[in-house]
């Protein structure tokens, strides 16, 4: 499938900006099921300086400097990618299961394996906790094949959580979801991590969009579409599957990813340091994402 | 906690100093048949002759020297005595060469490997791909800062810096026990050390052949400057948290004797893809930082964002190679204890062979067999958190409770990967001198490696650490231990590096460029260092005056005692006071004078304006010569003893109170003047003064002389100006006993033979003004702080005592309206001055807010 995705972020403030200093992760990677065609930031007012460059996770990070005084910030960010399916046929109840996951977590030798430990860890924002394991634990079982699990536990973060737009912020901490049973698509997913983790699996934070389809029968409105996050688990032998929480599904390709990490700190869609600008911003952000011809 | 305030000499005897042999300790005197070591014999032998009581002399003096160079070791949680001198003891380690050698070989390995290993983290990680260590000892730790992932700096060597400490390991040999690789502190303490005890034993030190430091720090300059990526006259800067960090006096040290400027986060700033320090003349191009400030608080904008600290995008110049930072961001991954346990594997893996030098045992509680074996082994362990930061500290299994091991049990098992163990390694003894005796101390050495163009260089010596008690077992600064110089004796004579007199000298004068280009904070500093001096000072002279005349045998007028006080609460700023006080208040004015002497929490106190004056200078320590610092000191012991002097009756004495602040603030601007030189600091200390005296001097004319009075009253209104601004005797000596207003504004207004009149201030500001750099107008319009201090001296020029004098309504209103005016151009100069050279730095704050870094 391939999409043009519009993200423009405003921010108003109620006093001049004199400077400012910003890192942004809003240029979709490429990923194997998934190719950057083109992307474009446009930064008003316009930066002194800036400077693309792939991080660690092998994301696209941007980073900009604006050295005029200014009230308002808006980033345009324009991309095309092309995404494909996660696998084709993919059978979840077939592949290794959670012990057998577990053991070669431990054991296995290859460098993806390896390299996988690094989510198996507490992050800046996840900490694993027995609340969590106990949440988790009844969808591994044993000798229960790894993917289906989690495709279990997606089903019930699905239906055992709410979702209320306005119930959390980023600094809501994961316990706090976890007795409220409520939030938004990036608690969720970080939730979706924290069980994992502390059943020792290894477990990535996506972040992106995803297309919204128009009830039938009425055309797409502009602008409905939002960022979201997903998550992203590594089955040792078999690779990472990337499933949404948000949406009780396999990510497809209607999930077009941006960025990934251990959680949302590593793929802030922007954040950085201004000097001046008073009390807390006004911050609006809105996502297009089109579908093209091929 | 030992008290190095104290100069009482102790208890000491004139009996002859020995030093015996503890049975149950490894001792660095002795050798293993109990005979004192070769090396050592000369050394305890001088110590014996010389005795306790010229040892405790010579102690004496090395406190002396230290404080006045401004020595001093910071402890945190002591927020009210910041400062605490730092310690040295008088008997130094001695190192053979012969062992020396095989140190110095064994750190030279390890420096390289740690290099290498720092490149493998950031680049390949081949030694995770390899298995040699596992992912967590990465991926667990803090230090490993993913954002310096692919960051190089150029030249073979990515660590520049390292600082091991060596303990004396149970078969006999040095083996390291900690690494520090992100910004090592402690080079510059050995260098002070040095140079103290060169003072103290000058013909000791020369007879015992000991090696100099002065190369290593030769070695240092010139890798920071070689690491430019600007040919062309790099600029090197040391990065600082600033005055209120632990080894603040390092910092200022370590730039000075380097030559580099000593900056803080807000003197730099990223502008265009370079960094810049914000100067005097302007912006200047920074192309190498030293950096005293940790990792993670270097750049808000990708590492810690609520740090205050750092430089917003100082990373992503660093990753562009344009400005390079020494140790690299993300070297204190270095630092990680587990690397300890996979290290002859990856020295296997890295250089091919085993390391010479040994690392102390280290069990990660990470891997399962080792935590079994932490578990089981607590008491006979040290248990230390992997990753160093503010209030994890090591702790030592034997001298915990049975309690106390469960708590710390359970923490372990809460979260393993965090930890490791170690045996209690039982330190080597050095002599250490105190209350007249020598007695053994545990001792650690931190050795300094140094990147050079083709390997690296150990420092001949180190800084060794001695702990405060017989059985210290964690023998760090911050629990009170105390320092010793590190000899390496030569079996041959040293060839003179330095002076001939052996004292390791300082390396290359400053370019001419950067005597202007100080950091504008610095030079912001320094003006109001001037000011408050100036200002305390012209408190603490009325103060002494409305003493003098409130005790005068001839009583004054109540009408006269309430102007006189009024004018205290004016001058001052601190309102109500005795502005419409009660007759009470009036008649028994102790308690408010008091107050206004010292008062810490009224603004505008001696005490208070004092205060602020310190912190300026403590901020601007580098650029103050050690004269200034002992003349700072003198203030503030004059200080610490106001609370004892006033105490007692105030009133019966209260010049004991105020001389010794008055002569130690003359003495301050003494030296100013006579010897510092005329660099832009000095004239912004001056600017401040004379701003500060125009203003002092006009604020008391308003108040004494503005006012209408009776004769008598007058005269004494009169005399107290004087008085106040030193020109009683002048005036006397001029007029004879005839007060008049005529003549007295003569004197303190117009009169530029008294160094103390308005106008001679404002020529001075006039001269001072024009010297300061500036754009290169091809206008001829003056700049307008040049226009305001030419209008304020015209003002003066212009005035005529006649009218000046003459009376309406009760006040003299021509005088009025002219004060009013001056000092309205002094705050109008003042202003423009600031906006100007200083830096106003806006409050910054981070575009989202979060709070769950401090994982």
């Amino acid at each position: 499938m391939r999409y043009r995705i519009k993200h423009i972020t405003e921010y108003r403030y109620s006093d001049r900006v004199s400077h400012c200093y910003n890192l942004a992760h809003m240029i979709p990677r490429t990923t194997l099921r998934q190719k950057c065609l083109k992307s474009d930031v446009d930064v008003q007012p316009m930066s002194a300086y800036a400077t693309r460059r792939q991080d660690y996770f092998g994301n696209m990070a941007f980073h900009f400097e604006i050295q005029r005084p200014h009230k308002k910030l808006i980033i345009s960010a324009t991309s095309e990618v092309n995404t494909g399916p996660q696998r084709s046929n993919l059978n979840l109840d077939f592949g290794i299961t959670c012990a057998q996951a577990r053991e070669l977590m431990k054991k296995a030798k290859d460098f993806e394996t390896l390299q996988a430990r690094e989510y198996q860890l507490e992050s800046p924002m996840i900490r694993a906790s027995s609340e969590l394991q106990e949440f988790a634990a009844p969808s591994f079982a044993d000798d229960r094949p790894l993917l289906s699990a989690v495709m279990d536990l997606t089903r019930r973060i699905f239906k055992e959580f709410s979702y209320e737009p306005q119930s959390t912020t980023i600094a809501t901490p994961l316990h706090e979801v976890l007795e409220s049973r409520k939030g938004v698509c990036q608690d969720f997913a970080h939730l979706q991590i924290g069980c994992l983790r502390s059943l020792g699996f290894a477990a990535k934070y996506v972040s992106g969009y995803i297309e919204t389809l128009p009830p039938p029968g009425k055309e797409k409105l502009v602008g409905t579409d939002a960022t979201h996050a997903w998550i992203s688990v590594y089955s040792p032998t078999e690779g990472w599957f990337e499933f949404d929480p948000t949406n009780e599904c396999l990510a497809g390709e209607q999930h077009i990813i941006t960025a990934w990490g251990r959680d949302f700190f590593d793929v802030t869609p922007l954040k950085g340091v201004i000097f001046g600008g008073g009390q807390t911003p006004t911050l609006n952000v809105s996502v297009d994402v089109a579908r093209l011809a091929d | 906690m030992q008290s190095q305030s104290s100069s009482t000499i102790s208890e000491a005897t004139e009996e002859s100093l020995h030093y015996e042999s503890g049975t149950r300790f490894k001792d660095e005197v002795f050798a293993e048949d109990g005979t004192i070591k070769p090396f050592w014999e000369n050394l305890l032998g001088s110590l014996q002759s010389l005795g306790a009581l010229s040892m405790e002399d010579r102690a004496n003096k090395a406190r002396r020297i230290l404080r006045d160079d401004g020595a001093t070791y910071n402890i945190y949680d002591e927020q009210q005595s910041p400062s605490h001198t730092w310690a040295l003891d008088l008997v130094p380690s001695l190192i053979s060469s012969e062992e020396w050698g095989t140190i110095e070989g064994g750190l030279l390995e390890r420096s390289e490997l740690f290099n290498l290993l720092l490149k493998d983290i950031y680049g390949q990680r081949h030694l995770m791909r390899q298995g040699v260590i596992p992912p967590e000892v990465l991926y667990a730790h803090r230090g490993f800062l993913r954002a310096c992932h692919g960051l190089q700096v150029p030249g073979e060597h990515q660590l520049i810096l390292q600082a091991v400490d060596l303990i004396r390991g149970d078969d006999g040999n040095m083996c390291a026990l900690t690494d520090r690789t992100q910004c090592p502190s402690g080079a510059g303490y050995a260098l002070e050390n040095r140079t103290v005890m060169s003072r103290v034993f000058p013909s000791l030190f020369r007879s015992s052949q000991v090696h100099r430091l002065a190369g290593f720090f030769q070695q240092l300059r010139s890798k920071l400057i070689a690491l430019s990526p600007n040919q062309d006259q790099p600029r090197v800067v040391v990065l600082t948290p600033g005055a209120h960090n632990e080894t603040y006096f390092e910092h200022a040290y370590f730039a000075n004797y380097l030559g580099f400027h000593l900056v803080q986060s807000g003197d730099l700033v990223v502008r265009n893809g370079y960094v810049w320090m914000k100067a005097l003349d302007g912006l200047s191009r920074v192309d190498v930082i030293l950096r005293r400030v940790d990792d993670l608080f270097c750049d808000p904008v990708e590492l810690r964002s609520d740090s205050q600290l750092g430089v917003p995008n100082l990373l992503e110049v660093a990753r562009a190679g344009r400005v390079v930072i020494a140790n690299p961001l993300g070297s204190g991954i270095l630092e990680n204890p587990i690397f300890l346990k996979y290290l002859p594997g990856i020295a296997k893996e890295l250089l091919g062979r085993e390391l010479r030098l040994q690392s102390v045992a280290t069990y990660w509680c990470g891997d399962a067999e080792d935590l079994k074996y932490v578990l089981a082994n607590l008491p006979s362990l040290v248990i230390k958190p992997i990753y160093r930061s503010h209030g994890k500290i090591s702790t030592c299994g034997r001298d915990l409770t049975a309690k106390q091991l469960q708590e710390l049990k359970a923490r372990i098992l809460a979260d393993p990967m965090q930890y490791v163990g170690q045996p209690i390694v039982e330190a080597g003894y050095l002599p250490t001198f105190s209350n007249g005796e020598l007695i053994p101390r545990p001792s650690i050495l931190r050795s300094f490696a140094v990147a050079g163009s083709g390997s690296y260089s150990i420092m001949p010596g180190g800084l060794t650490r001695v702990g405060g008690t017989e059985d210290a077992f964690i023998i760090s600064n911050q629990l009170g231990a105390q320092s010793k110089d590190t000899w390496i004796i030569s079996s041959e004579p040293m060839a003179a590096e330095g002076a001939a007199g052996g004292v390791d000298t300082a390396i290359a004068p400053v370019r001419e460029a950067d005597l202007i280009s100080l950091p504008s904070r610095v030079v912001e500093n320094l003006f109001w260092m001037g000011r408050y001096a100036e200002r305390a000072e012209a408190t603490l002279r009325l103060l002494r005056t409305v003493f003098v005349m409130l005790n005068s045998e001839e009583p004054i007028s109540p009408d006269c005692q309430r102007l006189l006080l009024e004018t205290l609460t004016e001058t001052t700023v601190t309102h109500p006071g005795f502005i419409n006080a009660t007759e009470e208040l009036i008649n028994d004015p102790e308690p408010e004078l008091l107050r206004i002497l010292n008062d810490v929490a009224l603004s505008g106190s001696v005490r208070s304006t004092l205060n602020a004056m310190l912190f300026c200078a403590d901020a601007s320590q580098e650029l103050l010569s050690s004269d200034t610092t002992r003349v700072i000191n003198d203030i503030r012991d004059a200080l610490s003893s106001l609370d004892d002097l006033v105490s007692t009756d105030l009133f019966s004495a209260p010049e004991e109170a105020i001389d010794p602040l008055v002569t130690a603030l003359m003495a301050l601007s003494g030296l100013a003047h006579e010897s510092m030189i005329r660099d832009f600091g000095w004239r912004f200390i001056d600017i401040g003064r004379r701003l500060e005296r125009a203003h002092q001097t006009t604020s008391l004319i308003k108040c004494l002389v503005v006012p209408e009075r009776p004769e008598a009253d007058q005269n004494v209104l009169l005399e107290s100006l004087l008085l106040s601004v030193e020109a009683l005797i002048s005036y006397r000596r001029r007029y004879r006993a005839r007060m008049g207003v005529q003549s007295t504004l003569d004197l303190v207004m117009m009169d530029t033979s008294n160094p103390r009149s308005l106008l001679h201030q404002l020529e001075q500001l006039s001269a001072h003004i024009r010297k300061l750099p500036r754009v290169q107008e091809t206008k001829h319009e003056l700049p307008p702080e040049e226009r305001a201090t030419l209008h304020a001296e015209t003002l003066i020029k212009l005035s005529l005592l006649t009218e000046l004098s003459s009376r309406n309504d009760g006040e003299r209103q021509v005088l009025l309206q002219t004060l009013d005016n001056l000092h309205l151009s002094l705050a109008t100069i003042s202003d423009l001055l600031s906006d100007k050279y200083f830096d106003h730095r806006e409050v910054s704050q981070q575009l989202v807010s979060n709070t769950w870094e401090n994982l």
